[in-house]
């Protein structure tokens, strides 16, 4: 009992150890709010990253598979499968009306099944909103009117169905969906939303005019889209170039993808990088003009041909329920690997094995950046660790002091008949006090200042012009404000039980003093 | 009839480092129910040293071993948490400089020995009798107007009579006090043994006084002195 009475009066007189809470509360508040806004962060970023790549994909890039029409009508009769859509993804070019020509992963997709496998639609960037962005206080945002709501529900549409209609004709043109941050020409906000940027378009004579870049509206804004084909059996043709104008733009959250990646009707790129269905000319081995590119010289003796199918690299499926755990995407991909597996001994010798063919779950293929993040935060939880063994280490340094303080008191208890574990149970308990007060000081802090981080930070910015979540930087608008109850029950005991570790050791000096000597201390 | 509290041959030897400094060499004492002994000796002569050993507070050496028999029962042998026991029920101290805690008031420094008695629960059980006994012996002691006072703000001799209660809490048959009024002016130390005599009387108490005050000695029933380490 005294030991309960003595640290409740400790606790309220002496100033030292209260500062030792005051440590172990910045600590825990640290922690915590560390870890919340990177755990928020990769939740995020791995909800995201999920966007556009379904939850498992079957694979096989470069050359692509055939009968992907079958395989996806399989796919979709399994009870585990909610829908499944065709893909091609290749690596290209673009050349967008500024004249600068940069890199991309161009994915053929069909924008009614991609939409139904995938996320794609939510990910559209223009088309009508009502509310404006979380920090868009002052509705900068040009979706808000701007256009019109006709006018941006029709971008939209466009967008969703991969195509433009044609400005003279009305006939829906094939077009493509790129990454908002794909051609360079939208400019990002800091409350984020994009404004399109003025351009100079040099021309051959020399001349110059500015113009609007805002491509998904401008009829004669088109971009070069290259793609370097390769056949069936995987041998080069000449790139293949074309103007294509642009429906829309997307934003998956995933600056990666969105500086990277662009979106073009399947039937385009199919056409483009010949593989659509066709006849190729079979070589004959007793013909040495048979060209490497597979064409042959009119005049020939009839070459042998056979028909080749349509392919694809890719086919992505959704499951069917909440597949954001790992688990259970991963369940998902075995199922898909037997159904590839049966549909393969089908087609024996026309496809490839599926030993040969890749299944990743989202988390798989998105494997780099989340493993990036993951990384990233136990490396800050191992620095803030190492931080707060501090705490332990000032909760013994003052406990050591106190105890030397407070000597003759223990004489006193012992000779009233406290046992040297009842006076070391004293200072281990005054520790957990200690840290009782800090971790819940730290608690309370801690989430007053996760749940109000967007404030605070905007506030920082204004006054002292400090921006540490730049959006340029981290690409999400407001930073997570989430505490993970069952995270800030570990940091709050462990703050506790760090507190009561560093008062161990000072305990055992106070239980293993005699009390003769304690005594006679002055 | 049977000593309360039976010495025989004790030694004490401290050390300071590796030499031996002998205190005390074979002291041998017998405590009768209900005496009130009064022990003098020169300063550094061992009775601090003494009313340790036989508080339970120290240990005697080991060798050569001698007995302190509390009741019959030998208390060298005794296994710490024994030990603790023992002070807490069989012994009341009292010292010097009253050694009141200075976070307690007066009420809870006296309840200290029932505090360390009780776990938590049944001391919360028995709180309104544990309170009213601590109000009771500060009542005896002419306490009664400074229960919620600290420590800091008595005067010595009142300090000392919140020692003697405290001491008393948990009602044991033995009080030991090394030199209780030597931090006192003579005639507040009179008061405070005049206290403890009207103690002893109503509680049968045994009394055990490391005193360096003649007036004192004179009262007690029998005087010990200590001498190179023995009883002379
Ligand atoms: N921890 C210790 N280590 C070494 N020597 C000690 C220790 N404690 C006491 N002594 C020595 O033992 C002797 C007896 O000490 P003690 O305190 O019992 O004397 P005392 O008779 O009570 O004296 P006083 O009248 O001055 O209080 C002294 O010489 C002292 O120096
Ligand atoms: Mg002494």
């Amino acid at each position: 009992m005294y030991q309960l009475a003595l640290t409740y009066r400790y606790l309220f007189s002496k100033v030292m150890p209260l500062l030792a809470a005051v440590g172990v509360a910045l600590c825990t508040l640290m922690v915590l709010v560390t870890w919340s806004v990177m755990s928020g962060f990769l939740g995020m970023l791995i909800n995201t990253g999920r966007t556009l790549v379904g939850d498992v994909s079957v694979g096989w890039p470069g050359a692509g598979f055939a009968y992907y029409d079958e395989l996806i009508v399989d796919l979709e009769k399994d009870p585990l499968v909610e829908a499944a859509c065709p893909m091609i993804e290749t690596f290209g070019s673009i050349t967008p009306p500024d004249a600068r020509p940069r890199g991309v992963l161009i994915r053929g997709v069909e924008g009614a099944s991609y939409a139904r496998v995938t996320q794609f639609a939510d990910t559209l960037w223009w088309k009508p909103v009502d509310e404006p962005l979380p920090k868009d206080k002052a509705r900068m945002d040009p979706r808000l009117d701007g256009l019109g709501k006709a006018a941006w529900s029709e971008i939209y549409k466009n967008g969703l169905s991969l195509t433009r209609p044609d400005p003279r004709t009305g006939a829906a043109m094939p077009a493509i969906v790129p990454g908002i941050h794909v051609t360079g020409l939208n400019r990002r906000y800091i409350e984020g939303y994009y404004k399109p940027l003025l351009i100079e378009r040099r021309q051959s004579t020399g001349k110059s005019e500015w113009i609007d870049a805002f491509l998904p509206l401008d009829p004669d804004l088109p971009v070069v889209v290259t793609v370097f084909p390769i056949d069936s059996m995987g041998r080069p043709y000449e790139a293949y170039s074309r103007n294509l104008p642009v429906a829309n733009e997307f934003q998956s959250g995933v600056y990666e993808f969105d500086q990277s990646i662009v979106l073009m009707n399947i039937d385009s790129l199919q056409e483009m990088l010949k593989m659509k269905e066709g006849l190729r000319v079979v070589d004959a081995p007793a013909a040495p003009s048979a060209q490497p590119h597979g064409e042959s010289f009119a005049g020939a003796p009839p070459p042998a041909t056979v028909r080749d199918p349509a392919r694809v690299t890719n086919v992505l499926v959704k499951g069917r329920g909440d597949m954001s755990d790992p688990a259970r995407a991963r369940a998902l991909r075995e199922r898909v690997q037997e159904i590839y597996d049966r549909f393969a001994a089908r087609h024996n010798g026309e496809v490839p094995s599926a030993a040969d063919i890749e299944f990743v779950t989202w988390e798989e293929q998105n494997a780099t950046f989340i493993n990036a993040v993951r990384t990233e935060r136990t490396l800050l939880l191992v620095l803030f660790m190492i931080i707060s063994f501090t705490a332990v280490l000032l909760v013994l340094a003052i406990f050591w002091a106190m105890v030397r303080e407070k000597t003759q008191d223990i004489g006193v208890l012992r000779s009233l008949g406290a046992g040297r574990g009842g006076v070391a149970w004293l200072w281990v308990c005054y520790g957990l006090a200690i840290g009782l007060v800090g971790s819940t000081v730290g608690l309370i802090g801690s989430y007053l200042i996760i749940t109000n981080i967007n404030p605070i930070h905007d506030w920082l910015g204004k006054q002292l012009g400090l921006v540490i979540w730049d959006p340029k930087v981290y690409y999400f608008t407001v930073i997570p404000n989430r505490v993970e109850p069952l995270d800030a029950g570990v940091v709050f005991v462990c703050g506790i039980l760090a507190c009561g570790l560093g008062a161990f050791i000072p305990a055992l000096r106070a239980a293993w003093m005699n009390p003769v000597a304690a005594l006679r201390n002055e | 009839m049977m000593p309360l509290l039976s010495i025989h041959s004790v030694h004490k030897t401290y050390r300071l480092g590796r030499v031996p400094v002998p205190v005390l060499h074979g002291v041998s004492l017998s405590v009768e129910p209900g005496e009130f002994i009064a022990i003098l000796g020169a300063s550094g002569s061992g009775k601090s040293t003494l009313l340790h050993l036989m508080g339970g507070l120290d240990r005697p050496d080991a060798e050569p071993r001698g007995r302190i028999e509390f009741q019959g029962r030998d208390v060298t042998t005794m296994a710490s948490g024994e030990l603790d026991g023992y002070r807490n029920n069989a012994i009341g101290f009292v010292f010097q400089f009253y050694h009141l805690l200075p976070e307690f008031t007066v009420t809870r420094n006296v309840l200290l020995g029932a505090m360390i008695r009780h776990g938590v629960l049944a001391y919360m059980g028995r709180r309104a009798d544990l309170h009213s006994r601590a109000k009771e012996l500060l009542e005896k002691v002419g306490l009664s107007h400074r229960l919620t006072h600290r420590p800091q703000e008595l005067s010595g001799g009142e300090r000392q009579r919140v020692a003697i209660a405290r001491a008393l809490m948990n009602d044991p048959p033995l009080l030991l006090a090394d030199e209780p009024t030597g931090n006192l002016d003579h005639e507040t130390g009179g008061k405070i043994m005049d206290s403890l005599l009207a103690l002893r009387r109503e509680r049968k108490l045994t009394l055990v006084v490391v005193t360096h005050d003649a007036e004192i000695a004179r009262r007690a029933d029998r005087v010990v002195r200590l001498l190179d380490g023995r009883v002379a």
